[in-house]
């Protein structure tokens, strides 16, 4: 069953004193299955940051609607949304967004002491994550303490510690180091055997070919999509490259 | 490189940075206008028509100094600000290829037209507004004024040499930051990493020693010698314990907090303890600052206007007899010779006294232990502010008669005691200078009431057999200074008479004797002036000062409110994106910024609280007595600073949420 479904959206931004206006997404549907892994994938200016953006219930489209287990994000009342967001959604960002005033665990538990949790649960819940995402060593350091890789386990450990529907990962390796990328998107990969559903914009060929399904965003709507099948990461990597070659030098419509 | 490019790039950075220069500017310019007003005032020969202008001047003389002190400090930490938050731009004109040579050099054009501005403006605006302060100084003396326009180029000299001094510090301190940095460091400039404060114990117990022991003084000090002597030793410690008290104290009340798992993790708390310790580490010492200069602000202000508004009263309590002549070390006849010129100027001033009294006595200060007093000479005043000093006065009995139309009798060694001291218990006897007095009655009244204002005090007057036991007191005794002729009297009639008559009798009375100092004439309504002038300069001074701490407070939260929201706004930004919704991120920000700034305040009314009853000895010492006015005048500054400090955060907390609101709001 879908978990999430991206009907027909359109989101055209105005100038603030009404003049232009400029078409971000012209048309976008696609749909994600429960436990799926999709990396979406376009050029800088190509819309994705938007599409991501719509997807968080951050910004609204001008036209369609996003159903995110069988509820319309529209319908959400503007006052529910950061509950909403914090309940279902699970963020991993480009350049961490981990608050510097937190040492690296009270960063993991904001989400959860904003939900209002004990102190008890909270713990019980960092645990096995931390675990998971080996950082049980670096939980009392500060942001600025640790490397980025590190710190974007950490932030991976936030997003996962809600137990989110959803995880909306931007440009998760674009501040890494290859190796820390490589290190992240393998923890991508075994979250996503453990059945979370994720959900990454990204424009790294490297981080794309982890996933099982990619889109391809050109000019506001979705170009082409390649599903993984029996493919290895490898194979991945020369196909999305051919593509983006030939998104490059401009092609016919495929999806 | 062409002409005048740094003269425009500099023109050009100020004018892309004027949100935090143009508030540094008008700093400079009100501080040079302040100075050149204070010294104007100093300088000014209008000055010289009035009877006291010594009192005055002195007093506008110190408050120069002040301001030139404060105009150093102060703009050197504006600058100091100014240049942190502009270390990235420099950093960044480095790497783009500007030498540190040409850095310099923009600097220096930026320094000089912030310079030529301020004290072009700054002077013109002191000459301009100068003969308005004057008017309304003289309005606060009482003292009528003619009119006319003056420039004081000695001030207008003074304020260039040193306000052109503070503006070259300043660019020489600039210039050793950019010197001293390498551009990768100037580019991460302000956005140095976050570290954690840690608690550091010796400060807090020194703060809390610190304050303690300030507090302790204030409260527990009760003469008015003492409260003197230790009021600076307070003022440090005070001021001591509130830096510690803001930079450890603070933090470690927060960590504490912090361990506290159950509080910390609750919502409510959780983002505002971390975010407290940061900004606490951030800005202690700025809140330091300003909870210093509120109190300075507070005390100044308050005590000024509680001499001005109590003036008459402390005349009346200083004077309570129009006329009162002393005469010290002469006899009958020289006492006579004395009252012939007196009768003689009254009379060329067509003046009748009223209500007459003359009588001798033998005056002494003595130390007061309880069972005995020993008598104290010249100026040998006790360390110890156990022991009490107060006042014994000896007055033969023919006189005390005489004055209250009586007619008692006395032994030799018998005495009628009258003493503002309560709960004298009934004693019988007093030991003074080793010599006994049988008390045979407590007087409730005395026809002198000299000093009765005084509380804090205790005079006692012995009224003895005759005026051959002063003449042995004065004998065995000679700390005890000889008899005193007085003569007190009222005198009805113009004032503006008798001040002139007053003058009069001053200058000739002194002529009789040899030496000037032994007639000593103390007369009500020709002091009044020398009253009115010194509590009137003392207020003038309190809120010009008040004025100029009230401005640097207001630029300090206002530097305070841009530069937390420069850092708050990605702060918040994440917030939002982590699932925290516009209302609780505004609820936040804004109980936050709320505790930050009015932690000063609250702070400062403390101490003012504590030094209240410090304060009331001062004041005594200057003749104040009445602690309801001074209450009321305390809680009426308390009240109308808060005002002006909440609109003070008001008007930059606009600023601080536009900024923020980028992202947030």
């Amino acid at each position: 069953m879908s978990i999430l479904e991206v009907e027909h959206i359109q989101k055209v931004y105005t100038t603030r004193f009404g003049g232009n206006q400029v078409q971000a997404l012209t048309d976008v549907s696609f749909q994600v299955e429960e436990g799926e892994y999709v990396a979406i994938m376009g050029e800088s200016g190509s819309g994705k940051t938007t599409l991501l953006n719509i997807l968080a219930a951050l910004d609204r489209p001008t036209r369609g609607q996003v159903v995110l287990d069988g509820k319309s994000l529209s319908m959400i009342k503007e006052k529910e949304i950061a509950a909403y967001r914090r309940k279902n959604l699970g963020f991993v960002f480009q350049d961490f967004n981990l608050l510097d005033t937190f040492n690296i665990q009270d960063n993991i538990y904001l989400p959860l002491v904003l939900a209002g949790e004990s102190y008890q649960n909270m713990k019980s819940r960092l645990h096995p994550i931390a675990q998971q995402l080996r950082i049980q060593e670096i939980l009392r350091k500060f942001p600025y303490e640790v490397s980025g890789g590190q710190k974007q386990r950490a932030a991976v450990a936030r997003a996962l510690i809600t137990g989110p529907r959803l995880i909306l990962a931007d440009e998760p390796t674009g501040a890494l180091d290859s190796r820390a990328a490589g290190d992240l998107l393998t923890v991508f990969q075994k979250i996503n055997e453990k059945g979370q559903t994720i959900l990454m914009v990204t424009h790294s060929v490297m981080a794309a070919s982890c996933a099982e399904r990619i889109l391809f965003i050109k000019d506001g709507q979705v170009f082409h999509q390649i599903y993984r099948g029996e493919k290895t990461d490898e194979e991945m990597y020369g196909m999305i490259s051919d593509t983006l070659r030939m998104l490059a030098t401009g092609g016919d419509h495929h999806a | 490189m062409r002409k005048g490019f740094y003269f425009r790039l500099a023109l050009q950075n100020m004018e892309k940075n004027k949100r935090t220069y143009l508030p540094y500017l008008l700093t400079c310019i009100c501080s040079v206008m302040m100075y050149y007003f204070m010294s104007f005032l100093t300088l000014n020969p209008g000055m010289d028509q009035m009877p006291d202008a010594r009192n005055v001047k002195t007093i506008m003389g110190m408050g120069t100094w002040v301001i030139a002190i404060f105009s150093v400090i102060f703009l050197f930490y504006t600058n100091s600000f100014l240049m942190k938050r502009r270390k990235k731009e420099m950093g960044l004109y480095n790497i783009l290829g500007m030498e540190k040579k040409h850095i310099g050099r923009m600097l220096l054009y930026e320094t000089l037209i912030n310079a030529a501005l301020s004290l072009l403006l700054g002077i013109g605006l002191g000459i301009l507004g100068s003969k308005l302060i004057f008017l309304f100084l003289m309005k606060l003396l009482s003292f009528p004024v003619a009119l006319g326009f003056f420039i004081s180029v000695r001030s207008v000299v003074n304020a260039l040499a040193l306000f052109g001094a503070i503006f070259l510090l300043t660019y020489l301190n600039d210039l050793r930051q950019i010197h001293m940095a390498d551009p990768v460091e100037l580019l991460r400039g302000s956005s140095m990493g976050e570290k954690e404060p840690k608690t550091r114990w010796l400060l807090v117990l020194i703060g809390i020693l610190c304050l303690g022991g300030g507090y302790w003084i204030a409260v527990t000090t009760e003469s008015v010698m003492a409260a003197l002597s230790y009021f600076f030793a307070a003022v440090i410690l005070v001021m001591v314990g509130t830096y510690c008290l803001f930079v450890a104290v603070s933090v470690a009340v927060l960590k504490l907090l912090k361990d506290c798992k159950g509080f910390y993790y609750k919502t409510k708390h959780f983002t505002a303890v971390s975010g407290m310790i940061y900004r606490m580490k951030q800005n202690a010492v700025g809140l330091a600052n300003i909870c210093i200069l509120s109190t300075g602000v507070l005390l100044l202000i308050s005590t000024t206007v509680c001499l001005y508004i109590g003036r008459e009263e402390i005349i009346t309590g200083r004077y309570p007899r129009e006329v009162s002549l002393s005469a010290y070390e002469t006899d009958e006849e020289g006492f006579s010779k004395v009252q012939e010129v007196e009768a003689q100027v009254l009379e060329n001033w067509d003046l009748e006294p009223e209500d007459i009294t003359v009588y001798r006595s033998i005056q002494m200060v003595v130390l007061d232990k309880g069972d005995k007093m020993d008598i104290l000479s010249g100026d040998e005043y006790p360390a110890n502010a156990m022991e009490k000093i107060a006042g014994v006065a000896f007055i033969p009995l023919e006189d005390y008669n005489a004055c209250m139309g009586e007619a008692r009798t006395l032994d030799p060694g018998q005495a009628l005691l009258f003493t503002n001291k309560k709960g004298m218990d009934g004693r019988k006897e007093l030991s003074i200078g080793g010599k006994k007095w049988e008390i045979t009655e407590e007087l409730e009244e005395l026809f002198t009431e000299i000093k009765v204002g005084n509380p804090q005090i205790d005079d006692y007057y012995l009224v003895v057999d005759s005026v051959g036991t002063l003449e042995s007191i004065a004998r065995e005794d000679p700390a005890s200074g000889g008899i005193i002729y007085q003569k007190d009297y009222d005198l009805p009639g113009d004032p503006d008479v008798r001040v002139k008559a007053e003058e009069q009798l001053r200058a000739q009375v002194s002529q009789v004797s040899e030496e000037p100092a032994h007639v000593r004439v103390a007369a009500r309504e020709y002091d009044r002036m020398s009253f009115y002038s010194t509590y009137g300069g003392l207020f003038f001074l309190g809120i010009f000062l008040g004025l100029l701490f009230l401005m640097a407070t207001a630029l300090i939260i206002y530097y305070k409110q841009l530069s937390e929201g420069y850092e708050d706004r990605q702060r918040f930004e994440i917030m939002q994106k982590v699932g925290m919704s516009k209302r609780e991120v505004k609820r936040s920000i804004s109980s936050q910024i709320l505790m930050v700034f009015f932690l000063p305040l609250v702070t400062a009314v403390i101490h003012i609280g504590f030094a209240f009853p410090l304060m009331k000895r001062l004041l005594a010492m200057m003749n104040l007595y009445n602690t309801g006015l001074f209450a009321v005048c305390t809680l009426g500054t308390i009240g109308c600073f808060a005002l002006v400090y909440a609109a003070i955060y008001a008007l930059t907390a606009r600023t601080y949420y536009r900024i923020v609101d980028q992202s947030v709001f």
